[in-house]
């Protein structure tokens, strides 16, 4: 199976003169893979999935992503921590505003906004405003909006981070079962090891100053309760406070 | 106090101010050449409706008042949203920000009257001058307050380039802080109508300042109320534009 990504000596850091925060990281991700990456925070892993995105310049190293060339999507839908709806759209043109500017016309477009707010569950609410959504609802409409335009990889940075519990464990659910149904190669960046082993196929724990990574384990089918505790050891071995 | 009350309250306080201002002048305490009394108005309104000046100037200040204000308004808020949109245009305009600033519209007055003469073109200018600076500070601050996040959020979605980052993200967001701007510039603006036009150009103003020379002082009261009438319902159309395009705000 080919990487869709391909990260090969990626380092990060902030400023010229900071040392990295992240040093000679390689990572390929297979297609059709869930990989969560945890670790403290402050480790980068917001800016590891920044740079994946190129919104973030990498001090050294290269990175690829191996999307196909097809004209009507983009290569990568990134969900935020926070939903980060424009305010003066309805749900329906948040949903749409990746594929504008794509050779996609505004039926299709609508088409496709349908379709993804379908996946997430929300199709009665394409008419709102997001204020009068509520916050689990609004991170869906993020979901949707980064399924939307139909994209190789789907970059996710701690998207249920901000939600309360219950809320929190529905949209677990939903995100598994939409990975089952788009097979979208997904990279979700988490502090929450349970999270991370409940969704992921593959957990990468990024941990040190510079960070590296600390464990790499197979989830398939689960992990056994002593790497759980292996890796909140980590966790907690880097946490400040 | 509801709502009910707070207008009954409102209208009382005015029927009261008028009732006082018509007692001072009918007691004699003051001579009605110096303070006009209220009931004079509608009787004079109706002579200069029936001599056409009433019409006339309104429609010359509403002529000078409008192209002054987009004018002005346009001006100030692309220059305002380039300034915060580029760090080197910043720098560039903000010695010439500073030294023009601090200099009020009307005393441009003298110039005005030198480049454009004693016309309608002058009076659109010291307009356009005033509304300028109001748009420009506001759409300043606006558009640089607009949510770093959402640009972030535009550039993860293709929508990086300047023509979509601008239209799509930049202006919605700063959306709200340059109507505030828009506001502010119209009721500015009909002070510098009327300012203008005291030095002849032909308007509300001018004709105030014609019947003050005949000491004709309730015609000066009846244009005092038509420019407070004319704001009054400028700012309750703007705002109602406003409501609509801002209908995504809580």
């Amino acid at each position: 199976m080919a990487a869709v990504i391909a990260l090969k000596g990626v380092s990060i850091g902030y400023g010229a003169d900071a040392p990295p925060v992240l040093a000679g990281l390689d990572l390929e991700v297979e297609r059709g893979s869930f990989v969560a990456i945890v670790g403290p925070s402050g480790v980068g892993k917001s800016t590891l999935l920044r740079v994946v995105a190129g919104l973030h310049r990498q001090r050294a190293g290269t990175v690829v992503l191996n999307a196909s060339e097809r004209p009507q999507h983009r290569p990568f839908g990134l969900v935020f921590q926070d939903p980060r709806l424009l305010p003066w759209r309805r749900v329906e043109r948040n949903v749409q505003l990746g594929l504008e500017g794509l050779p996609v016309g505004r039926a299709e477009r609508q088409e496709r906004a349908r379709t993804a707010l379908k996946l997430v569950r929300l199709e009665e609410y394409g008419t709102r405003w997001p204020y009068e959504l509520s916050g689990g609802q609004r991170q869906r409409v993020g979901i949707a909006r980064a399924l939307a335009v139909d994209p190789d990889i789907l970059l996710m940075d701690e998207p249920f981070g901000a939600l309360d519990a219950i809320t929190r464990r529905g949209l677990q659910d939903e995100l598994k079962r939409i990975h089952r149904e788009t097979g979208k190669t997904t990279l979700f960046v988490t502090h929450d090891i349970e999270e991370a082993v409940f969704l992921a196929d593959r957990v990468l724990l990024l941990s040190g100053t510079p960070a590296r990574v600390a464990q790499d384990l197979d989830t398939r089918n689960g992990t056994s309760a002593e790497n759980v505790e292996r890796i909140r050891a980590g966790l907690a071995g880097d946490y400040e406070i | 106090m509801s709502k009910r009350t707070a207008a009954l309250l409102s209208a009382a306080g005015v029927i009261v101010f008028l009732l006082a201002w018509e007692g001072l002048g009918r007691s004699g305490i003051v001579p009605q050449r110096l303070l006009p009394s209220p009931s004079a108005v509608p009787a004079t309104f109706i002579a200069e409706i029936k001599n056409g000046q009433w019409q006339a100037m309104v429609l010359a200040s509403l002529s000078h008042y409008l192209s002054g204000l987009a004018l002005g308004s346009f001006l100030g808020i692309a220059v305002g949203t380039a300034a915060a949109l580029w760090p080197r245009f910043n720098a560039f305009q903000a010695g010439i920000v500073r030294m023009l600033r601090p200099i009020p519209a009307i005393a441009w007055i003298p110039f005005a009257i030198i480049w454009f003469g004693v016309s309608e073109a002058s009076a659109a200018f010291l307009i356009a001058l005033t509304v300028f600076w109001i748009n420009y500070f506001a759409a300043y601050a606006a558009v640089a307050s607009v949510d770093k996040d959402l640009i972030e959020l535009g550039h993860a979605f293709g929508q990086g380039a300047l023509i979509p980052r601008l239209f799509k993200i930049i202006l919605p967001g700063a959306l709200p802080g340059i109507f505030a701007g828009l506001r502010a510039g119209l009721g500015q603006g009909w002070m510098t109508v009327v300012a203008a036009e005291l030095f002849g150009i032909p308007g509300v103003g001018m004709r105030m300042m014609e019947a003050s020379g005949l000491l004709a002082t309730h015609i000066v009261v009846l244009y005092m109320i038509t420019i407070a009438v004319l704001y009054g319902i400028s700012d309750f159309l703007f705002v109602r534009v406003q409501s609509r395009v801002l209908a995504w705000q809580r």
